[in-house]
């Protein structure tokens, strides 16, 4: 979820195997954290009185400012307002203070801010199958900031070490010299880069994960939805690394030591403890779906064409779940295009010719049928796919090149 | 072939004089020469063009290139550039890329068409350039180096935030891509290059 979690996100993985080393190695008790310790240890309307912490809050102030006025956010008014009353409703105690932003970028991260808002990436919305998958991300980062997380960590680093300092981070000098992957995101990730010096260790993320369940259950929501989260993010880098043939988690501690699985069963225990009998608790499908239906297919869009296949077809493949449709045939015959080896071009023609019979086929899947059928000598037939093309999107940026075709 | 954004961010960090290309990780020292204005052979030199106006050509030193690109810049290649593309073989790249890396710039094969490789080079700027968004503006036939190419204009949402603007001019020729391709920040940049970007592709010959 957030960058700066260990292991949750796919590029910091090497920080995050880092944490997990240490805190093996100083022999950190592993006891599982309990969902009903969980207290919140601020209240509304919380403002800092410390100094330090003070001038943690003056910089952030200025990150928001900056993130607020970025041309990477998605300001689609229905999504942004599903989001805050997301986080309205699985904040606790700051609910009413957070604030929320979707960036458009197609990772799978999130992430909270040591003044309480949240950044939120679109590529979080492609995978998420329910709206209590994505309240459960929502409710492990308000988790952090209601721990105070950020200023606890922040804290025991100043301890350690006296590199960093708020001068150092203004410059965003902690972070390259902490060796943390900064991310392909300018803007954000010079904020990342901040926020990457309030590294949660494996107790904060215990914590997070376990006010976050006990959380989105108080809110009504299926608790054990948490763990899915985990098993999609485990199954995805899985997919795409051995695609890739390489070992998920190669040179890291991970190989060795299962601590994701292990915090998927906690996750699970989690869950059946802050169930309480009586009480109904929704998944949200229907709604989730629903409120990201229009921007489904820019969120394929951008994550198909970064044409990491084993990623892109795990994430076909688990929506699939829900049942195949002519957008999720067609963005499939788009991984085998891009991917581009030795019968990709048969695969992605079946997959096109497939999209092509769902009534919900996008007209771009018309076109790729047709020159599918085109290269493979069958002429008439591409035409009639063409001219469907050009009925369904006469206005396409390539009809002068599709007219050429039809003759 | 060299986009802007990465490298932006982290020659801040590096202190080099310059990165050479585009990617994570991939750093190196480049250099800067000059290209007058008379005819020359750019990338491999199968393709000879004539800039208008004296350029810079971007130059890597430490190899991290395909030879068949050749990448030229006015303002510096964070504000625009114009790429060649001279005789790119089937089943090669536009870019060196690890064959482990999650996402990767997809391979040229000589059977595309032009919207194959106008989407190859989509995912060019999405994998290498960082762009979260990219708009097809308009995918056209146009005549190059005497055959049937094409015109590819578009524009793109880099990740810092700027709206960048290009267009390519391409064609496949025995089973290999020639192709110029000019990309500039939209505002101003575009607009200014645009006619010596022109004026290169009609001055394009292949060598005979």
């Amino acid at each position: 979820m957030c960058r700066c979690c260990p292991g949750l996100n796919r590029r910091s993985l090497l920080a995050g195997g880092a944490a997990a080393a240490a805190a093996l190695t100083t022999g950190r008790a592993e006891a599982r954290i309990l969902p009903k310790d969980m207290v919140p240890l601020i209240g509304p309307g919380f403002r800092p009185v410390d100094q330090d912490e003070q001038g943690i809050w003056q910089l952030m102030d200025r990150a928001e400012e900056e993130i607020a006025g970025s041309n990477l956010l998605i300001t689609d008014p229905r999504l942004t307002l599903y989001l805050k009353e997301i986080i309205g409703r699985v904040g606790g105690s700051a609910a009413k203070d957070f604030r929320i932003y979707l960036a458009h970028i197609p990772d799978f991260n999130a992430m909270m801010f040591p003044t309480g808002f949240a950044v939120v990436f679109s590529g979080l919305l492609l995978r998420m199958r329910n709206e209590a998958q994505l309240a459960g991300v929502i409710a492990h980062e308000s988790g952090h900031f209601l721990r105070r997380h950020q200023i606890r960590s922040w804290r025991d680093q100043r301890r350690k070490t006296d590199i960093f300092s708020i001068a150092a981070m203004a410059a965003g000098v902690g972070g390259a010299g902490a060796g943390v992957y900064l991310g392909d995101y300018v803007q954000l990730a010079q904020l990342g880069t901040l926020l990457s010096l309030f590294q949660y260790s494996r107790e904060m993320e215990a914590e997070a994960d376990a006010m976050g369940a006990r959380l989105i259950a108080e809110a009504g929501y299926e608790p054990t939805e948490m763990s899915a989260i985990w098993q999609q993010l485990i199954g995805e880098e899985t997919a795409s690394a051995r695609y890739r043939r390489k070992h998920r988690r190669r040179g890291s501690l991970f190989d060795t030591h299962p601590s994701e699985p292990a915090r998927m069963a906690d996750l699970k225990i989690d869950a059946e403890e802050v169930r309480q009998t009586g009480h109904t608790y929704e998944v949200g499908k229907e709604r989730y779906l629903a409120t990201i239906a229009g921007i489904r297919p820019t969120l394929l869009d951008d994550q198909v064409k970064l044409n990491d296949p084993g990623a892109s077809q795990y994430l076909i493949e688990t929506l699939a779940q829900d049942g195949w449709n002519g957008l999720l045939r067609y963005y499939e015959g788009e991984v085998w295009r891009l991917r581009n080896r030795r019968g990709d071009d048969v695969r992605a023609g079946q997959s096109y010719a497939a999209a092509v019979g769902y009534p919900d086929a996008p007209a771009d899947a018309w076109r790729w049928h047709g020159i599918s059928l085109m290269k493979a000598g069958r002429g008439a037939e591409a035409k009639s796919a063409f001219a469907r093309y050009l009925t369904m999107k006469p206005d396409a940026a390539d009809a002068a090149w599709v007219r050429q075709m039809i003759g | 072939m060299k986009l802007a954004r990465k490298f932006a961010l982290l020659a801040g960090l590096s202190l080099l004089p310059a990165c050479s290309t585009i990617g994570a990780g991939d750093y190196g020292y480049s250099s800067y020469a000059l290209v007058e204005v008379r005819p020359r052979a750019v990338g491999d030199g199968s393709l000879t063009v004539t800039p208008p106006r004296p350029y810079n050509r971007h130059r890597s030193i430490l190899w991290q290139d395909v030879g068949d690109v050749e990448d030229w810049t006015q303002n510096g290649p964070y504000l625009d550039g114009i790429s060649f593309v001279s005789g790119l073989k089937s089943g090669r790249y536009l870019v060196r890329q690890s064959k482990r890396a999650d996402q990767q710039v997809p391979k040229f094969r000589s059977d595309m068409t032009p919207p194959e490789i106008a989407a190859m080079l989509e995912s060019l700027y999405r994998v290498r350039g960082g762009a979260v968004e990219f708009r097809t503006l308009s995918l056209q036939p146009r005549p190059f180096l005497g055959t049937n190419g094409f015109q590819l204009d578009y524009e793109h949402l880099d990740s810092d935030e700027l709206w960048r603007k290009g267009r390519a001019v391409g064609a496949v020729i025995d089973g290999q891509l020639y192709l110029i391709l000019f990309d500039a920040a939209r505002s101003h940049y575009y607009a200014t290059i645009l006619p010596d970007f022109e004026a290169i592709v009609a001055s394009a010959r292949l060598r005979p």
